[in-house]
């Protein structure tokens, strides 16, 4: 009998799994909720289990999950992202049952799930953190020491509840005045909020890069990177573009950057496959932010540069086989860019378009094209679940030739029915600054204009609107 | 012999047109399509005959003005700008005619001044013939427009309406005549605008003779309708008679209330020794020829009865009205009644209101009086624009004021003093154009050109909704009547070739059409070898629950009433107030989700919680109902 492997997740990343489970010469278990019917990740699997009506909560229901890998005799479970993927109780439920979690250990999730332990662990390590000071003394001293603070890494900076969360007593100071103006307020109020009136200080990075490192490694310890993403080109916090690698940076730093991704890993006992994200400043300097403990929606884009199968290899990790390359069979080649293809309305702030019908969907091929999506032309886009239709990554031997693909990819898609991110993005390619690879986290906000594009705007599309208006009503009710 | 062109100055042309052997054609087509076509002709019908009317050489096209401004927008989706620039482009030699309805523009009531100048300054620039009338032939009612013309170099083309009936002597017009001259000075042409087509050949002789004996070196633009089929007639007596100019149109496409055939007149007048000058026969049959098959899509507009109309030196409609008049029978239901009220109730109505001139808007007032009359009991249900015109709100009676008892109908026993206070024209007070700019610079959301203001002066929403057709439509004058008027929907598989704007040639093929369990419906097209589909929500069907969503900015408006609409659709996740809660304005009612984001609910208002019609769970689609708000 062949080895079963159950996916417990949904959409396009369970078919990324399934495709690797396949390959492998495995049986992939499927699951799904009673919106996800019609999904396509469950045509595809070999085999599928239903969990429940949904939804979203049979697909986060531990038990059901564990019962479902149990009843169709899976070894193991690969979490994807979201969903379970990051539950340390999920991990070590799957160790309970003797089903192999295919991601870290329970107890790496576990730990740097916790940012507080996270960031001790990676400070002890000597990897460079957000330079912040311990809590601040009470009275005047502590002032002082905020002043020193300030001097020495330079405005702005964040003072923070050490009671606080979830962005709540948060204040940023730009100069030393406000600062002093501030200190007396955010004491007073974390006492009042918190009960706590103890402060701590953190530099602000401003408008900073997001790069990321992706690490793999084998349970003997042996551990590799697979090159740099630059995630900056994000909407509130949401990644919208990523690149492989991070190419505006220098190889050294790359170099510097990614080796130190690994130390960090090493540093938390980490397997399997992860990722490293750092805050890089304009001065070159970079800062620890946190490890993401899975496969990430944008691992796409280093398979493409380095070749490397990163779900492939982590199902052969998860079941006991060693790394088969070193870090110098690692070779990144050219450019990578993903972009997701969301069913949104990016000129109403976005606005998720659920529940609308794939009335035509068609989707670009070629040299360089990847696809990982799972519509299809009469699939109903269900409202609970996110709104990711289909991720575009293509591959370029320079920015440009990755640019202009990218470009001919967009306007090879048609997706009719629901509003999607192409018509963005396509006004997005035409932006001097990302066709000449400058972009850090400022880059939504300090270009205005990326929502002045027009949807069907061409002539001809339009006059066949009327068309078909004229065709449906059997008269043109314009002219009546 | 010369030609007419367009590139002549005003006294050139009179003067060629005094010393011609003969006489001149404006082609009338813009009356054709109004009085046998509801006003339907589309620019593309128009631009295929261009090149061949351009070759003709008359005098003039009469392509602008009239209702057509308004229908061009209305019914035609074209910019009335556009059509005559795309129009001067193909036919640069012609000069283009308008007909200008003098203070009511090209609409039904009087605009104020500075809107009449700024309009006719704009339409100006591609007009070159400006036929003015008054239906009171109060000249006062066309004098701004007889200045702006003449500030903008081109020709004013001042009208006496002309009708019949005992008051309507030659010594009235001959006196008319000097009154217009007096204001308008003697480089004009005048019209005689015989509207209704009235009267025999024979008095149309006789009046412009009259007029020719006491101006004798005034030039007479003779306009008919062809309604009781005998305009030719009347066309040969006025021009032999002294007439320089004349109206008729092309053949392929002549009915029965507008004008006759060119052709016909040619070669009557060709037997009389009379020549047509600067004309080119072969061109003026060319120009039916290229548009002859084109008339069959246009037959749904055509009148719903056919044939002449000798009665109309009765009822005396202008061929402008008929064919309205006679739609507006048939869908009144009172189709029967014609014959009551063409030939016995119209005409009285005529009489008893002063026996003025039956056309635009006068006509409307007889009209709609005498459908009244027979309806509803006679002069039981007044218009407004009946009222106005007692009160001599258009102009003063020309011949007689209407008897009392008619003001006492209705206006009721006060009407004296009504009539008294309320009675004269009034001063329209100058629109603040700049204004007018702003507003409609927000409804478009952008600035709009001085010809889009133009235009949402003469008909403001019509404007708009133009606007917005033409963002989301396109240019659709590059389509041919066979597309855009199509009745009953295309065949599958047939193919839809045009040019768009811009000269690109494109290929359309009509693929299914889908109708989803939800009532959708979705069209298939092939478009330019990309397959598209165009989804329709399903329609509202009366009695039944709307299915079709609110739109937003109604979804904003009931929120302002404390009527809490989904804003989009999605789950209700929490639910924050009960009912009888009071609540502050900003306060958030609910919380919905859909794809994982949730949106927080907030009340606009202050007030009570009346209703909740959600409950935790529920998919809501846009538009339903939330929760219900006793604004206090």
């Amino acid at each position: 009998m062949k080895t079963k492997i159950l996916v417990a997740n949904r959409g396009e990343i369970a078919i990324r799994i399934i495709r690797a489970i396949q390959e492998l010469n495995y049986e992939a278990i499927a699951i799904y909720e009673t919106p996800d019917n019609d999904s396509k990740h469950i045509r595809i699997a070999d085999e599928a289990i239903w969990l429940g009506h949904g939804p979203r909560c049979d697909y986060l229901n531990i038990d059901k999950v564990i019962n479902a890998a149990l009843k169709s005799g899976a070894v193991a479970i690969h979490p994807g992202y979201g969903f379970l993927a990051e539950n340390a109780d999920f991990a070590r439920a799957c160790e309970e049952a003797g089903i192999i979690f295919i991601g870290p250990s329970s107890d790496a999730i576990d730990k740097l799930g916790n940012k507080v332990m996270a960031r001790t662990i990676m400070a002890d390590a000597g990897i460079p953190m957000v330079p912040g000071t311990q809590n601040l003394k009470a009275g005047e001293e502590g002032l002082e020491e905020a002043r020193e603070f300030g001097k020495k890494y330079g405005y702005p900076i964040m003072l923070k509840a050490t009671s606080g969360g979830g962005g709540r007593g948060i204040r940023r100071v730009e100069n030393e005045k406000e600062l002093e103006e501030q200190y007396g307020i955010a004491r007073t109020e974390a006492q009042a909020a918190f009960n706590d009136d103890s402060v701590y200080l953190e530099k602000v990075v401003v408008n900073p890069k997001h790069i990321e490192v992706q690490i793999i490694a084998d349970k003997t310890g042996h551990t590799v990177h697979l090159g740099t993403r630059d995630c900056s080109i994000q909407r509130r916090n949401q990644k919208l573009v990523e690149i492989a690698p991070a190419f505006q940076l220098t190889p050294e730093q790359q170099e510097d950057i990614s080796q130190t991704a690994v130390q960090a890993a090493k540093a938390a006992n980490y397997f399997n496959a992860g990722t490293v994200e750092f805050l890089f400043d304009k001065d070159g300097s970079y800062y620890f932010m946190e490890i993401n403990t899975r496969l990430q929606v944008e691992h796409t884009v280093s398979e493409m540069i380095t070749g490397i199968d990163i779900v492939r290899t982590q199902i052969k990790l998860a079941l006991g086989k060693e790394l088969l390359f070193s870090q110098d069979d690692v070779l990144l080649r050219g450019h990578a860019v993903e972009l997701r293809i969301n069913a949104e309305d990016p000129k109403n702030n976005f606005m998720p378009e659920g529940g609308k019908t794939v009335r035509v969907y068609r989707s670009p091929g070629g040299y360089g094209v990847r696809l990982d999506g799972f519509c299809y032309q009469g699939f109903t886009i269900p409202q609970v679940y996110d709104s990711l239709l289909v991720k575009l990554t293509v591959f370029g031997w320079s920015w440009s030739e990755t640019v202009d693909r990218l470009r001919r990819c967009l306007n090879n898609f048609v997706i009719t029915g629901p509003k999607t991110t192409i018509p963005f993005f396509l006004r997005l390619l035409q932006e001097p600054d990302f066709q000449e690879g400058n972009f850090d986290t400022s880059f939504l906000d300090t270009h205005d204009g990326l929502l002045d594009y027009e949807e069907d705007s061409s002539e001809v599309n339009k006059l066949a609107r009327l068309i078909a208006e004229i065709h449906q009503k059997g008269e043109n009710t314009y002219a009546a | 012999m010369t030609r007419i062109t367009q590139d002549m100055e005003t006294a050139a042309v009179l003067k060629a047109v005094r010393e011609a052997d003969g006489y001149y054609i404006t082609n009338t087509a813009r009356d054709m399509s109004q009085s046998d076509y509801k006003n339907r002709i589309l620019l593309h019908t128009d631009l295929m005959a261009a090149k061949a009317r351009e070759a003709a050489g008359y005098f003039s096209l009469e392509i602008t003005g009239g209702a057509s401004v308004h229908v061009d927008i209305l019914r035609k989706q074209v910019d009335p700008f556009l059509k005559l620039e795309l129009l001067r482009e193909a036919m640069p030699n012609t000069m283009f005619q308008t007909l200008c309805r003098g203070v009511n523009l090209f609409g039904y009531r009087p605009y104020p001044q500075n809107v009449i100048r700024f309009t006719v300054k704009e339409f100006a620039k591609y007009v070159d013939v400006w036929r003015t009338f008054d239906f009171m032939n109060h000249i006062p009612n066309m004098q701004a427009v007889f200045e702006e013309v003449a500030k903008a170099g081109k020709i004013n083309e001042p009208c006496i309406c002309f009708s019949t009936g005992p008051e309507h002597t030659n010594e009235y017009y001959v006196k008319k005549v000097q009154d217009i001259l007096d204001v308008t000075g003697e480089e004009i042409t005048l019209c005689i605008k015989n509207h209704g087509g009235l009267g025999t050949p024979r008095r149309i002789g006789e009046l412009v003779d009259a007029i020719k004996q006491a101006y004798p070196d005034i030039i007479i633009h003779y306009h008919g309708h062809n309604t009781d089929g005998n305009d030719v007639g009347r066309i040969v007596e006025a021009v032999i008679n002294g007439a320089k100019i004349v109206d008729a149109s092309d053949h392929a496409f002549t009915g029965f209330y507008g004008p006759p055939p060119i052709l016909t007149v040619i070669q009557t007048l060709k037997d009389l020794g009379k020549t047509a000058v600067g004309i080119d026969e072969e061109a003026v049959i060319a120009s039916s020829d290229v548009i002859r098959d084109e008339r069959q899509h246009y037959a749904q507009f055509e009148s719903q009865i056919k044939g002449f109309q000798p009665t109309v030196q009765i009822h005396k409609l202008p061929g402008g009205a008929m064919g309205s008049s006679l739609e507006q029978a048939v869908k009144g239901g009172f189709l029967d009644k014609m014959p009551d009220i063409l030939h016995k109730e119209l005409p009285k109505v005529q009489k008893e209101l002063g026996n003025y001139w039956s056309v635009t808007p006068g006509s409307q007032i007889l009209w709609t009086t005498a459908v009244s009359n027979v309806q509803n009991g006679r002069y039981e249900s007044p218009s407004g624009d009946l009222k106005n015109l007692l009160l001599g709100k258009y102009g003063p009676f020309p011949f007689y004021q209407p008897a009392d008892w008619i003001y006492e109908k209705v206006f009721g026993e006060n009407w004296k003093t009504i009539l008294e206070e309320e009675g004269g024209i009034d001063d329209i007070e100058d629109m603040d154009i700049e204004q007018e700019r702003e507003t409609l610079a927000e409804r478009l959301g952008s600035e709009p050109t001085e010809q889009q203001l133009v235009t949402y002066l003469q008909h403001p929403n019509d404007a708009v909704n133009f606007f917005k057709f033409e963002e989301k439509f396109g240019k659709s004058y590059v389509l041919p009547p066979s597309i855009f008027l199509r009745q009953g929907g295309f065949d599958l598989g047939e193919s839809i070739s045009f040019r768009d704007h811009s000269g690109k040639e494109h290929m359309l093929e009509v693929g299914p059409v889908q109708k989803n369990d939800d009532g959708e419906t979705n069209v298939y097209l092939n478009v330019d070898h990309h397959e598209r589909v165009y989804v329709f929500e399903p329609e509202l069907v009366e009695g039944t629950q709307a299915v079709v969503s609110l739109s937003k900015e109604e979804i904003e408006e009931l929120a302002t009433a404390g009527d809490i609409r989904a804003p989009f659709g999605g789950n209700v996740s929490a639910i924050n107030v009960k009912e009888g809660q009071e609540i502050a304005e900003g306060e958030q009612v609910m919380v919905l989700e859909a794809m994982k984001m949730q949106t927080p609910v907030i009340s606009e208002v202050a007030g009570v919680v009346k209703s909740i019609s959600a409950k935790v769970g529920d998919a809501l689609k846009l538009g339903d109902k939330l929760v219900k708000i006793e604004v206090s």
